[in-house]
């Protein structure tokens, strides 16, 4: 039919060697870029009353990139489209919720631990439903999704569908926004770091391989479902540090905040947006499509037309721009340095 | 428990979810789409069903005439429209599943808005009665989708048995390539297959518009369901489908009465996950061509 098309999943040239010249651009752009970022908190002079609208987008944005680059591991470099992935989100929050109610403990040092059960949760499930391949694992993971859901609705212990009420943090109320913010802000830096390793390993190489094609790549030698089970237990840590923290500064927990499909959809989406398979990409859509939905909300307010713009522009970058903005972009050689993280 | 009670509602109940996954089966089965809309198209019917009997007092049964030959239209207007940018990609399947769910979340939104989540459900004097036998009951209204859905069923069977374009969907689904080869217009019998499948979700949106109450953000649980049965069944078998129905849903009546109906939906979900287990390519299904 369109002979042209472009296979998103099989978009993924491997990294060419980084000159050292570009190895040092790079290092400057991303310092530059933390030391802003970790500079914001202080910006109160400077945006006024907006600051702390400012800090809690920037902190929601930062929670995108996180849960966008994890998924980008499993969906993007495996080739293993998963809409399953908030549930480690969900465990994650609910684990440092609960132990913030039940022990006392903050979830600012249990996102830790969270991160480590993230990734135990996703090695035993990968374990299962990385049995098959294709549509067979998507459909595995929605039901791994309905199946949290439906768990957490109705544990008494954590609230069931009413939900958990936390303790709220003392922070000093001037700088109550600033803890949460850096928490995400190393989450998110951390998750990009972790991709930028795997797309730069052995075990990157590998998934790259069986995502183009299995079959070959085990002929060679790849052991594809130890790759692949590592790369749904890595894709399983930062959503749940970013679980525990985001519960942590909502104050409460419900599974509908963690658990629906829309959560899914949105890591799919930016991650599919900012173009899969690329270390920047699932970034750059996450950024993107919060500022799109602040934008939306702030104008139109919030309604159910707003996952109808969330599955219409799914649609529309499938069918039309299937590599997202940073593999077009690569693709016709535009790509501009400071989103060059391959 | 009343095993043979929770047998009879469990074997009525899994008839109707046969016809809801055979159209879900049917389309893997012969375009490798899997159709995450699924549940979204049958929640469309089941509105207009609901409107058809509020405003003019349409039986859910006389919607059917309405549903399917409008959602057979509708199918094939989607598949011309939205499928073949697709075709040629190596992971076919998957881009499917990616742009269904683009629809659902489309479709979803729009009937939210339209409609609001409020629960509906059409109320048929049949959908309160039952028949006893003995010291059994049957409800009347399950028992009449049951019979309503084999008697679709067997109409599909006899259109992919014994006519042409039946022939031509076969033999697509058996080998896209060589039914080409043999002169089937492969893409205009998809887009048939595709109106066909979403003809049977129309008819399964008319009787659900009485056997259960509905809301846009439930079709999410029924594509669950629906997809749990066919990798049960093995996907792209219907003979795998029907089976994988009644045994889920005589399986989840079980634990309904075990556990509460909250928990029923579970049995999908685990049923899923052991099959996997055991054996990935489902009841019915061949093991994948390495």
């Amino acid at each position: 039919m369109v002979d042209t098309h472009q296979d998103p999943l099989l978009a993924t040239q491997p990294p060419a060697q980084p000159s050292s010249n570009g190895r040092r651009s790079r290092v400057v752009c991303s310092i530059g870029l933390t030391g802003l970022l970790l500079l914001l908190p202080l910006s109160r002079p400077i945006v006024g009353g907006l600051y702390n609208y400012v800090m809690q987008v920037a902190t929601i944005a930062l929670m995108w990139v996180a849960l966008a680059t994890s998924w980008n591991l499993i969906g993007g470099y495996a080739g293993y489209i998963s809409l399953g992935n908030n549930v480690f989100f969900g465990i994650g929050g609910y684990l440092a919720g609960a132990l913030l109610v039940y022990q006392g403990w903050s979830p600012f040092v249990t996102a830790l631990l969270a991160g480590l059960v993230g990734f135990l949760v996703g090695l035993m499930v990968g374990l299962i439903t990385l049995r098959t391949r294709g549509p067979a694992f998507i459909i595995a993971t929605i039901a791994l999704l309905l199946m949290a859901a439906l768990i957490f609705d109705n544990w008494e212990l954590v609230g069931g569908a009413n939900g958990l009420s936390l303790p709220l943090p003392q922070f000093p109320r001037d700088w109550a926004r600033a803890p949460f913010y850096l928490a995400m802000l190393i989450a998110a830096a951390g998750s990009v770091v972790l991709s930028w390793k795997v797309a730069h390993s052995k075990l990157g190489l590998g998934l790259r391989a069986l995502a183009q094609d299995e079959v070959k790549a085990e002929v060679l030698g790849i052991d594809t479902k130890r790759y692949k089970i590592i790369a749904f237990a890595l894709s399983g840590i930062f959503p749940a540090v970013v679980g525990a923290i985001w519960g942590y500064s909502l104050t409460y927990l419900r599974p509908s905040i963690f658990f629906t499909i829309g959560i899914a959809a949105q890591m799919v989406l930016m991650a599919i947006i900012g173009g899969r398979a690329t270390v920047a990409g699932p970034a750059v859509g996450a950024i993107l499509l919060v500022t799109l939905n602040e934008a939306s909300v702030s104008q139109f307010g919030s309604s159910e037309l707003n996952i109808v713009v969330t599955g219409g522009i799914l649609i529309v970058v499938l069918l039309f721009f299937p590599l997202g903005i940073v593999g077009s972009l690569r693709q016709r050689g535009k790509l501009p340095a400071f989103l060059d993280w391959d | 428990m009343n095993i043979p009670q929770t047998l009879i509602l469990g074997l009525v109940l899994g008839g109707v979810y046969a016809l809801m996954a055979s159209g879900v089966t049917l389309l893997f089965g012969v375009m490798r789409i899997v159709n995450l809309a699924h549940g979204v198209f049958m929640l469309l019917a089941a509105y207009g069903a609901f409107f058809l009997f509020t405003e003019w007092g349409f039986d859910p049964f006389l919607s059917l005439i309405v549903t399917m030959p409008s959602m057979f239209i509708f199918g094939m207007v989607i598949h011309r429209f939205l499928f073949p940018r697709l075709e040629g990609s190596d992971r076919y399947s998957e881009m499917t599943v990616l742009l269904t769910f683009g629809l659902a979340l489309v479709l979803e939104g729009l009937l939210g808005f339209f409609f609001t989540g409020i629960f509906r459900s059409t109320s048929p004097a049949y959908a309160t009665e039952s028949i006893l036998l003995g010291d059994l009951f049957i409800p009347k209204g399950q028992l009449y989708g049951a019979v309503a859905s084999v008697v679709l069923l067997l109409a599909l069977g006899a259109l992919l048995g014994y006519t042409k374009i039946g022939h031509a969907i076969q033999a697509t689904s058996q080998n896209r390539t060589a039914a080409q080869t043999v002169g089937v217009n492969v893409s205009r019998v998809s887009t048939f297959a595709f109106g066909v499948g979403m003809a049977l979700a129309g008819a399964a949106g008319s009787l659900m518009s009485y056997l259960f109450t509905f809301f846009p953000g439930q079709h999410w649980q029924w594509i669950a369901i629906l997809l749990s049965l066919i990798v049960l069944g093995g996907m792209g078998s219907i003979r795998g489908a029907i089976v994988g129905a009644l045994l889920l849903a005589v399986l989840a009546g079980f634990v309904s009465n075990a556990f509460g109906a909250t928990w029923s939906p579970m049995t999908f979900y685990l049923a899923l996950f052991v099959i996997l287990l055991i054996r990935p390519e489902g009841l019915f299904g061949e093991k994948e061509a390495v």
